[in-house]
């Protein structure tokens, strides 16, 4: 079947939405060279700023997650493509300052390599900037090496944690260190039921069949685990919230961030089925789920399904979770 | 048969090598649906359209500005592994090149040489991932071998042109392990790499332009 989009000329897709973004919130977000997502109100210099990058085609994530208590500097790319790494170097430089500079990274093969050589610049030239990788897909296993271990939806509530850590003025090694706590007790899981289509050329990515569902999916539709037969709700939940309960070893007594991040297709009412059934089996466990989020964070345009998000918590962790932040598609006050 | 290559000769074989991709893009996508996120062949278009804009800028000084040039374009472009790997090739290959106006198929093994040592400072893959290596690796070993026999540039790249086919052609029957495509773990058999694909259509285009 043909594709059904809403496109003008497939080439600007990119600068067209970002343009769309910039100026529906430009009270918060200034679009700069018509890649770079900054926030209209820069942080103060004596604070760590955050900068992150990746392909477009996920919103509202990565780039409507730009504000205060969040992210600095969004680098857009292409659809599902990393931007170059030369200009996710400008992003740094432009942030750079004695306060230091986290750069957050999903572990995808074109966002690690456009990193990296946008880091060998950086260190070139002296920046002050420590990277992290985001690594929570535990679809492979979760014991397998990282580079097998993509980055899922947990760069958002990392992005938070990070980001109330650098506006309450910590420095760079403790943003980095809580970054890495956050990174280090966090788990994804994907599922989907329909394809994505690619919105440039219309080729749908994977094949999921009428009946089956997968369980492992990544980010842009590549294959997981293996395909099984529908399941309901309640069971899909429970089969998925066991398997990151086990990932990150949370037992009675823990207290959990869940999210439900919904793929493009699959409904708000059925992710709040979802959210429902995962949070009982955690309740069931003895564990409390002291933080949540559903709904729409990074998304690969009309896929049904969803990627269901589990990670240990501290005090400290939740507060920072808690704490204020203003970005189109995250405010708390 | 020519026994170097000049600047224009060089020039002539990117010409071809862009208008050959520009031809398959839409096959390149169709390839990368099957195991990836489809948009492969636009990722390459994007790449020879920047070293398509470096050729109108180059200032015909040397061989070496024409492939830092390309490679430096490539680099730039917005195409998530692409530009990088791409970018990396075409920039070593201009340091291999070094200041010479010709190369002989000793020179050009080198320049191939060095290109595919600066690109794998950015990629593990070896021969038998399934990546675009599985093209790249042989096609230069290919090089190497005729220009140690002391065979022409065109007798060089035409070896290189059946070893990256051959290669290209191999990874139908592997399992990836880099990229998307290695989520996919035994599914991917029977689908060839569009990485490697992309690669021997690079030497079978340079090949056919001399």
């Amino acid at each position: 079947m043909a594709m059904k989009k809403f496109l003008n000329d497939p080439a600007n897709i990119t600068s067209e939405l970002l343009d769309g973004l910039c100026t529906a919130f430009s009270d918060k977000l200034t679009l700069v060279d018509e890649k770079l997502v900054c926030r209209a109100n820069a942080k103060a210099e004596d604070k760590v700023a955050i900068v992150t990058l990746g392909g477009a085609g996920h919103e509202p994530a990565l780039q409507a997650f730009v504000g205060e208590g969040l992210v600095d500097i969004s680098v857009v790319g292409d659809i599902f493509a990393a931007p170059n790494g030369p200009k996710v170097f400008k992003a740094l430089q432009m942030m750079n300052r004695p306060a230091g500079v986290l750069f957050v990274v999903l572990n995808h093969a074109g966002d690690v390599l456009n990193a990296n050589i946008a880091m060998e610049m950086a260190e070139d030239a002296g920046l002050n900037v420590k990277m992290i990788l985001t690594h929570e897909d535990i679809a492979p296993g979760a014991d397998t090496p990282i580079e097998d271990r993509r980055g899922l939806v947990g760069c958002v509530p990392l992005y938070k944690v990070a980001g109330a850590a650098a506006e309450a003025g910590k420095s760079l090694d403790e943003v980095y260190a809580i970054a890495e706590r956050f990174n280090d007790n966090m788990a994804t899981l994907a599922v989907a039921m329909t394809v994505a289509t690619h919105p440039q050329n219309g080729a749908e990515i994977g094949d999921i069949a009428d009946d089956e569902m997968e369980i492992g999916m990544g980010q842009h539709g590549e294959a997981g685990t293996g395909p099984c037969k529908i399941m309901t709700a309640d069971d899909t939940a429970k089969t998925m919230v066991e398997r990151l309960m086990a990932a990150i070893k949370v037992t009675s007594g823990d207290k959990v961030l869940l999210t439900i991040n919904g793929s493009g297709a699959t409904t708000h009412m059925e992710m709040f089925l979802i959210y429902r059934a995962a949070r009982k089996v955690l309740a069931d466990a003895g564990i409390e789920t002291a933080c949540s989020m559903v709904g729409e964070y990074l998304t690969v345009q009309e896929m049904g399904g969803f990627q269901m998000f589990l990670a240990k918590m501290d005090d400290e962790l939740i507060d920072l979770f808690k704490a204020p932040c203003d970005a189109p598609y995250w405010t708390v006050r | 048969m020519a026994d170097t290559i000049n600047a224009d000769n060089m020039l002539a074989m990117l010409q071809a090598a862009i208008a050959t991709i520009r031809e398959n893009e839409e096959m390149l996508s169709n390839l990368d649906a099957a195991t990836g996120d489809g948009d492969h062949g636009a990722a390459m278009a994007m790449a020879v359209g920047a070293a398509d804009k470096a050729i109108t800028e180059w200032d015909k000084a040397s061989i070496k500005s024409l492939l830092h040039g390309v490679g430096w374009g490539m680099m730039c472009i917005d195409g998530g592994s692409t530009g990088p790997l791409w970018g990396s090739l075409f920039v070593g290959m201009s340091k291999g090149a070094g200041e010479a106006d010709t190369l002989d198929s000793a020179a050009l093994a080198t320049a191939f040489e060095t290109g595919l040592e600066k690109l794998q400072k950015q990629s593990k893959a070896v021969v038998g991932d399934k990546t675009m290596m599985d093209a790249l690796i042989p096609a230069v070993g290919a090089i190497r071998t005729a220009a140690d026999a002391s065979a022409s540039v065109n007798d060089a790249m035409a070896a290189a042109a059946t070893a990256a086919a051959d290669g290209a052609a191999a990874t139908t029957d592997m399992v990836a392990k880099f990229g998307r495509a290695r989520n996919l773990g035994d599914r991917v058999l029977g689908h060839v790499d569009p990485g490697a694909t992309s690669m021997s259509l690079l030497f079978k285009a340079f090949s056919e332009a001399l």
